[in-house]
């Protein structure tokens, strides 16, 4: 039975209108983004491959050319199952450097504009055969159905729509680098209607034409040639060649480049289409023999390329029909579509915008997109007008493969992008010159005379005959040979410009060259400034605001390592909106490097930290160890629990570890980069400061931090470049600086301070009680003779005297609380006059020596005075004066001599007493030591002693002879500063 | 199986793979199973012992970096 033309052009209108709605679905989110981010949709996207060709063309191959109809999918199957050593580094480069096509990657890779523009006028030109093949698939599909001759508008009204999806769907966003989930979506909803599709033909094959596998079987039993002759033309075929085509064909059509690399949403999922991909073209396949056998027992007498049709259509009306018919416009329409994405994105790239750049005043966003979609348009009818043009009896799988043999002259700039660094731009552009030159003559031109174009006289069968090779072997072999040949010659004799060099070493290891210089603008609001004069204000603002937002990036960011990051970022972005070399001229134009400038080492170190962490997995040996050992010691440099700081002689800081970190809460990321007088305060002037200083070591720095005394140790060392370039031009010193905290230490010696006062309080106490007896005795006497006493005078007099032992009492009571009172840590310096703390002293350890009648012996003048801390010093001098009395026996004396010597004050302590035994002098100093018997000392007061002289800049000297007595002296600055 | 995370090992035993590949169907070994005795579906099945081959080291190397 027949179809009616209209039915079949409405349901073809109704499934691009699914097609559209799935797109639309996708774009608004009404389909949830986690299904469409699936590797299966991934693959099935990718299954853009079978086109039309596949779909209808591979039965008719199958039928001339046997088994070799499979060297097409077979060569996809190697190329996917080499992923880690193929795909994956072109897809790891094309998102790094957001490259959008093949024409941007050898763009990118050759660093030439010529090399752009050649690809993309290949690739169209390859390309316009293979979708004027499309369109007269569908178109022929349509009249197998009709039986009758189909109008040229419905090929032309196939075309339309295809524009409208491709410009609503495809070039949606206003920059290419955005990926089109709506289109893969679609994409892959049409490779699984042309799966499913071309499944139920061939289940119809073996259950509807024949009875089922067994009826199958006996029927190639009884006719054996049908199975002969898918063998037979496999051994003089060209099996290897056509393999080796689809190979090529699979990753650089533009189709598959478009969605393989382009559209990809997470390189995880290219693991998946390793084998996912190569099991969708062994399905599509698997039903391509029976119905083959199927047209050949049905005895259809139509052309083989559509036995698919041929096969379905009965005498009763059937959804199978329509239902592969669909699938052939699936297979059509997806192909023209993408193909048609990837030229407009290279056409625009490489051709419009070189030959008219916009003005700056032009919305460059919204030029693009019209550009892009003018394009798609101009693309879509090109290759509606080609169909036209064609002869009708070219072979679907011939028109093809045209197209295949034109991509495959890309292999050895593909060759030159991942393996071959020494390939130059003139080898590429002289090697693909020559081979499309004889792609030409073999292929197209003959292609253009049996369509009565033109006539060259060429007899290229007889050239083929002298040759032995079959038709397809020799143009490929022809055209590779002299591509190849001249690629590599040409190469060798020809040199590469720095920035070839640069991105040869990208696309090899991922990271480009050598950092050298840097960059003019110094801020991102100058960055703005530079752009705007050519990509236009409003688009240069949200080209850095966009760059500022990927990196993480404050806006006020000055650090010129970061500024050189930002450039980058902004030159990859732009990449992805106008292309590698257009992006590359803007920003050596707009954003200016200082290549005299000498890069900063935190510019350096934290490039090949970059470098490293990229390509780490690639180390081996040798470098995998040093790179393992590096690691290890900058570990220890992170970890260490010392504050590390190295800076460069400019002062910008290099290295700022996570201790130092946490003590100035300042993240190493803001650190790293500056110059210290940048830092926060009073990171700026504490390091400034000590880097300028001429001392290498400062002991006990005190500094004020969120309103909280905080305390340090500071070392530095310089650290001389050994690099050669500054042996000979002088050595450039940076300085290591380590900041040791010692608050916490501050804090417990204090409180052990405090608990030696009240320890020596404790010892005090029976005295003072005693002290204060003797008054209050006297108090309540005089008090009770007043009750009986009448005279005046008495009465005064008694008065008086009990006003005077008050105040003795009061006297030992504010000198036991001066001496108990817990002082703040370190800050209570000022002037006060020694004799009053001497005395102090000596009435508080009086009280509790009282029974050994020491003579007290005090020589101070009375108006010496000192800088400090006057209740440490106190503090000091009642530890030295009980040792000396517990020294001492009954009635000996203790000598207190002061004077002033230069500018120091000195403080002599002499005892008479039993002296210090020499084995003891060595830990005196020592915390917790004493030689007291228990609960009589804790072992601190010494310590405590010497420690608090040290904190007045000052020293203490032990002079003693056992038996004879002990001699102290401590020596003070008078105006001591803190140290 | 845990993931083994070994990029180097990926890529001997994608290149392995690919030699399998080569030497199933671009080598005189095709002239052993292109022949009429065998059954037809024979090179879909070495097809898919391949892909099975490849879907075996993607599942193993799941966890690499690459």
């Amino acid at each position: 039975m027949t179809y009616d033309l209209e039915l079949l052009f409405g349901a073809s209108i109704c499934y691009l209108l699914l097609l559209f709605f799935i797109a639309y679905a996708t774009d608004s989110g009404i389909i949830p983004e986690r299904l469409i981010k699936h590797p299966l949709v991934y693959i099935l996207s990718l299954g853009v491959y079978a086109t039309s060709w596949s779909f209808y063309g591979s039965v008719g191959f199958a039928e001339r050319e046997g088994f070799q109809f499979l060297t097409i999918y077979l060569g996809v199957t190697f190329a996917f199952l080499l992923t880690p050593l193929l795909l994956k580094p072109i897809l790891h480069i094309t998102r790094d450097y957001q490259l959008t096509s093949l024409a941007d990657l050898f763009a990118f890779r050759y660093r030439s504009q010529l090399a752009g523009i050649l690809v993309t006028i290949f690739m169209l030109v390859g390309s316009l055969p293979y979708i004027a093949l499309q369109i007269r698939a569908v178109s022929e599909s349509l009249q197998v159905l009709t039986q009758e001759a189909t109008p040229n508008a419905i090929a032309l009204w196939f075309c339309i729509m295809l524009i409208l999806f491709a410009v609503l769907f495809g070039a949606r966003h206003i920059s290419p680098r955005e990926k089109h989930m709506g289109l893969v979506a679609a994409i892959a909803f049409e490779s699984a209607v042309k799966l499913i599709a071309i499944l139920a033909v061939g289940g119809f094959a073996i259950f509807g034409v024949f009875s089922g596998p067994g009826d199958l079987a006996r029927w190639l039993s009884e006719n054996p040639e049908a199975t002969e002759a898918l063998y037979k033309p496999m051994h003089d075929g060209p099996w290897l060649t056509l393999m080796f085509l689809a190979f090529a064909a699979s990753f650089l059509l533009p189709r598959q480049f478009h969605m393989a690399f382009t559209e990809n949403l997470s390189p995880r999922f290219m693991d998946s289409a390793s084998w996912g991909f190569p099991l969708f073209l062994l399905l599509i396949n698997l039903a391509i023999p029976p119905i083959l056998w199927a047209g050949q027992y049905l005895n259809l007498g139509i052309d083989p390329d559509y036995y698919v049709l041929g096969i379905v259509i009965t005498e009763k009306p059937s959804w199978l029909p329509i239902m592969t018919f669909i699938g052939g416009v699936s297979a059509a329409s997806a192909m023209v579509i993408v193909t048609t994405l990837a030229l407009s994105s290279m056409c625009l790239n490489h051709l419009l915008l070189p030959a008219s750049y916009p003005d700056p005043k032009v919305d460059l966003y919204r030029w693009l997109l019209w550009g892009r979609r003018l394009l798609i348009t101009i693309i879509i009818f090109a290759g509606y007008g080609f169909y036209q043009l064609l002869e009708r009896n070219q072979g679907l799988v011939q028109l093809g493969l045209i197209s295949f043999v034109a991509v495959a002259q890309f292999v050895p700039g593909i060759v030159g992008v991942l393996f071959w660094r020494r390939a130059t731009k003139l080898g590429f552009i002289v090697g693909l010159l020559g081979g499309v030159a004889a792609w030409s003559v073999t292929l197209l031109i003959p292609l253009l005379e049996r369509s009565g174009f033109i006539s060259t006289g060429i007899d290229l069968p007889a050239l083929r005959h002298i040759s032995g090779l079959d038709y397809w072997e020799f143009a490929t072999f022809w055209s590779l040979a002299i591509n190849g040949l001249l690629f590599v010659m040409v190469s060798l004799l020809s040199t590469q410009s720095k920035g070839e060099q640069d991105a040869a070493l990208a696309c090899r290891s991922g990271a480009p060259g050598q950092l050298s210089g840097v960059v003019t603008a110094s801020s991102p609001e100058q960055f703005m400034d530079g752009l705007a004069g050519i990509i236009g204000k409003e688009t240069a603002n949200k080209e850095v605001a966009q760059a500022l937002r990927d990196l993480k990036m404050s806006p006020q960011e000055t650090r010129s390592s970061e500024l050189r990051r930002l450039r980058e970022r902004i030159e990859r972005n732009l990449s992805g909106l106008v292309g590698p070399h257009m992006a590359h001229m803007i920003i050596n134009q707009r954003l200016e490097m200082d290549s005299a400038a000498k890069t900063a080492l935190a510019d350096s170190m934290h490039y090949v930290e970059q470098q490293l962490s990229k390509s780490r997995s690639r180390l081996r040996g040798l470098a995998a160890d040093l790179d393992n050992m590096r690691r290890y010691h900058q570990q220890i440099l992170l970890d260490l629990p010392l504050g590390v700081c190295a800076i460069e002689a400019d002062h910008s800081v290099v290295i700022w570890n996570l201790a130092l970190e946490t003590m100035s809460g300042v993240p190493s990321h803001q650190a790293v980069g500056r110059d210290i007088k940048s830092l926060p305060s009073p990171w700026d002037g504490l390091l400034t400061g000590f880097a300028l200083a001429q001392d290498s070591h400062i002991h006990h720095m005190e500094i004020t931090l969120d309103g909280r005394p905080r305390w340090f140790n500071l070392h530095k060392a310089t650290v001389l470049d050994q690099d050669q370039k500054q042996m000979e031009t002088g050595s450039r010193t940076s300085l290591v600086m380590l900041l040791e905290d010692l608050t916490d230490l501050e804090i417990l010696e204090a409180e052990l301070a405090h608990s030696d006062r009240l320890a020596s309080i404790g010892r005090l106490a029976a005295g003072v009680a005693h002290e204060i007896g003797n008054p209050v005795t006297g108090i309540h006497s005089l008090a009770q003779n007043l009750r009986e006493e009448q005279d005046q005078e008495q009465i005064s007099q008694s008065i008086e005297a009990i006003l005077q032992q008050t105040r003795r009492i009061s006297n030992i009571v504010k000198s036991l609380m001066n001496f108990s009172r817990s002082g703040d840590i370190g800050t209570d310096h000022h002037e006060f006059i020694l004799a009053e703390i001497i005395e102090e002293a000596v009435r508080l350890v009086q009280l509790t020596h009282k029974s050994n009648q020491i003579e007290w012996q005090v020589d101070c003048p009375a108006d010496l005075s000192l800088v400090g801390d006057k209740q440490r010093l106190s503090q000091v001098l009642v530890n030295l004066l009980t040792n000396a009395c517990d020294a001492s026996g009954a009635k000996n004396s203790i000598e207190i001599i002061a004077k002033k010597q230069d500018a120091e004050v000195i403080i002599e302590i002499i005892d008479h007493g039993k002296g210090i035994p020499s084995d003891v002098q060595e830990f005196m100093f020592e915390p917790f030591f004493t030689t007291k018997a228990p609960g009589e000392g804790t072992g601190l007061g010494l310590s405590m002693a010497h420690k608090i002289i040290q904190e007045h800049n000052g020293k203490i000297i032990f002079d003693s002879e056992p038996d004879v007595g002990t001699r102290v002296e401590i020596h003070l600055p008078q105006t001591s500063d803190q140290a | 199986m845990p993931p083994i995370n070994d990029p180097d090992k990926l890529r001997e035993h994608s290149a392995l793979l690919g030699l399998l590949i080569l030497f199933l169907f671009a080598t005189p070994l095709t002239l052993w199973w292109a022949t009429p005795t065998h059954p037809w579906f024979l090179p879909y099945l070495l097809w898919l012992l391949v892909i099975f081959l490849g879907a075996v080291i993607s599942y193993r190397y799941r966890g690499h970096d690459l």
